[in-house]
Formats: structure tokens, C-alpha cells, sequence
């Protein structure tokens, strides 16, 4: 892992199209602006984790509970 | 063309209703292609099926079957991506998890939909994305059942 020591205000750019701005600093949280090439998906690694593990076991679940699943069925509202 | 799967066996697909998936659901980014079978005749559930890997499936849901007032802003971005020109086109799906209830024995199973990352579809262009909503507002684990 590349590590860098920035001050408010300061950049990082990775390759010639993505910028991170550290844009303040204050009590222990940092406001990051990233300018990056659209279609590039940018998320906070918790949430993506998040759903990444539901996915996960989404897939799963569904392979083992398909019987129980059948008798199931919501009513479709009209 | 002809797919295989784990669950349905060899079915086939119309090349015309083949879902692209733009970027892949998270955690499966090399399945790309995707049908939508539905689970079985008037289920408000469908299988998402990867074409790409025979025993990828999902079963997703419209989402206003089950709750009443979701609705989510999509960015410019996804718009760019999935070719969206009017609300008409988009679709979204959520994602059902369904596991089993040790706890409670009245109901043994529970089932959940994933309102944080739903599945967006231009019907038209049949291209597709899982977006990743704001987690203050939308649960991951929706009970519904």
C-alpha cells in the first residue's frame, strides 16, 4: 500500500484522470472530493462490503430453502 | 441460445431478453448476462439467472409489492450507463435473502430484500446495474415476510 502524508487542500492523482482532494480536516473525520472518469463506481467500503455480503448469501440461501420457498408465496397484490 | 442451470436445467433464452449487466452484481463481477424466469405461475417472485454461471441465481421482487413507498434517486452516472431517457424505461427489482429463523418457531423462515443495493433495468435496452443507495436511509435486510 502506497502511503501519503496530504494537508487540507492538498491532491493525490492516481494515473491522469483521478483526482482526490483532502478538502478539511477536522475532529478526526476528513472530507474527501474525488474527481474520477464516469462509469467508475465509487462507494464507502462499508456499504459496499455490505451489500457484497448480502449478495453473497442471497445467492446462497435461496439454493438451500427452495422448498420451503414454495410454500411461501406472498399473495401478488392486485 | 440454450443455458445451463443448476435449478432449471437446460433452458432457453431469446437473445432479445438477455439482461446486460454494465458492471456485475457486487461480489459477482464476471457474470454479466442474466434472464429473468419467473419462480412459478401468478409468484410475485422471479429468478435472476446468471448466464454466465449455472448455479448463480437470485430471486428478486418488485419492490412496491412489498413496501409502499420505496423510491431512490439515480445519478447521472447509472443514467449515462444504463442509456436512460425517461422514467419509463427504468425497472428496478430488489433482491430477496431468505434464511432460517432459529430463534422463532412460529416462523421459520425469514425473508428479507435488499432496499440498500436494488437492480435497475433499462426494460427497453435491457441493460442493468446494482446501485448502492444512501445506508441511512434504505436497510439492507428488509423483513417482509
Amino acid at each position: 500500500m502506497l502511503i501519503f502524508t496530504r494537508k487540507a487542500g492538498q491532491k493525490i492523482r492516481i494515473g491522469d484522470d483521478i483526482e482526490i482532494a483532502i478538502l478539511e480536516v477536522k475532529k478526526g473525520n476528513i472530507k474527501i472530493g474525488i474527481n474520477a472518469p464516469k462509469g467508475l463506481s465509487i462507494h464507502r467500503e462499508e456499504v459496499y462490503q455490505k451489500i457484497l455480503e448480502e449478495n453473497r448469501l442471497a445467492a446462497q440461501s435461496q439454493f438451500n430453502e427452495t422448498l420451503d420457498f414454495d410454500d411461501l408465496d406472498i399473495e401478488k397484490s392486485n | 441460445m440454450k443455458i445451463d442451470t443448476t435449478r432449471f436445467g437446460t433452458i432457453e433464452i431469446d437473445n432479445n431478453k438477455i439482461i446486460n449487466f454494465v458492471r456485475g452484481i457486487l461480489g459477482f463481477p464476471k457474470d454479466k448476462r442474466y434472464a429473468l424466469l419467473p419462480h412459478r405461475e401468478d409468484s410475485p417472485f422471479f429468478w435472476l439467472q446468471s448466464l454466465d454461471s449455472p448455479e448463480l441465481a437470485f430471486i428478486v421482487i418488485n419492490p412496491s409489492l412489498i413496501v409502499s413507498d420505496y423510491s431512490f434517486e439515480v445519478s447521472d452516472d447509472i443514467e449515462k450507463s444504463l442509456e436512460l431517457e425517461s422514467p419509463e424505461q427504468a425497472e428496478s427489482l430488489v433482491i430477496v435473502t431468505i434464511r432460517r429463523n432459529e430463534i422463532n418457531k412460529d416462523k421459520k423462515i425469514e425473508m428479507t430484500a435488499n432496499l440498500l443495493g436494488p437492480i435497475v433495468i433499462n426494460v427497453e435496452k435491457r441493460l442493468a446495474c446494482q446501485v448502492v443507495l444512501d445506508p441511512n436511509k434504505y436497510p439492507v435486510r428488509y423483513e417482509f415476510n
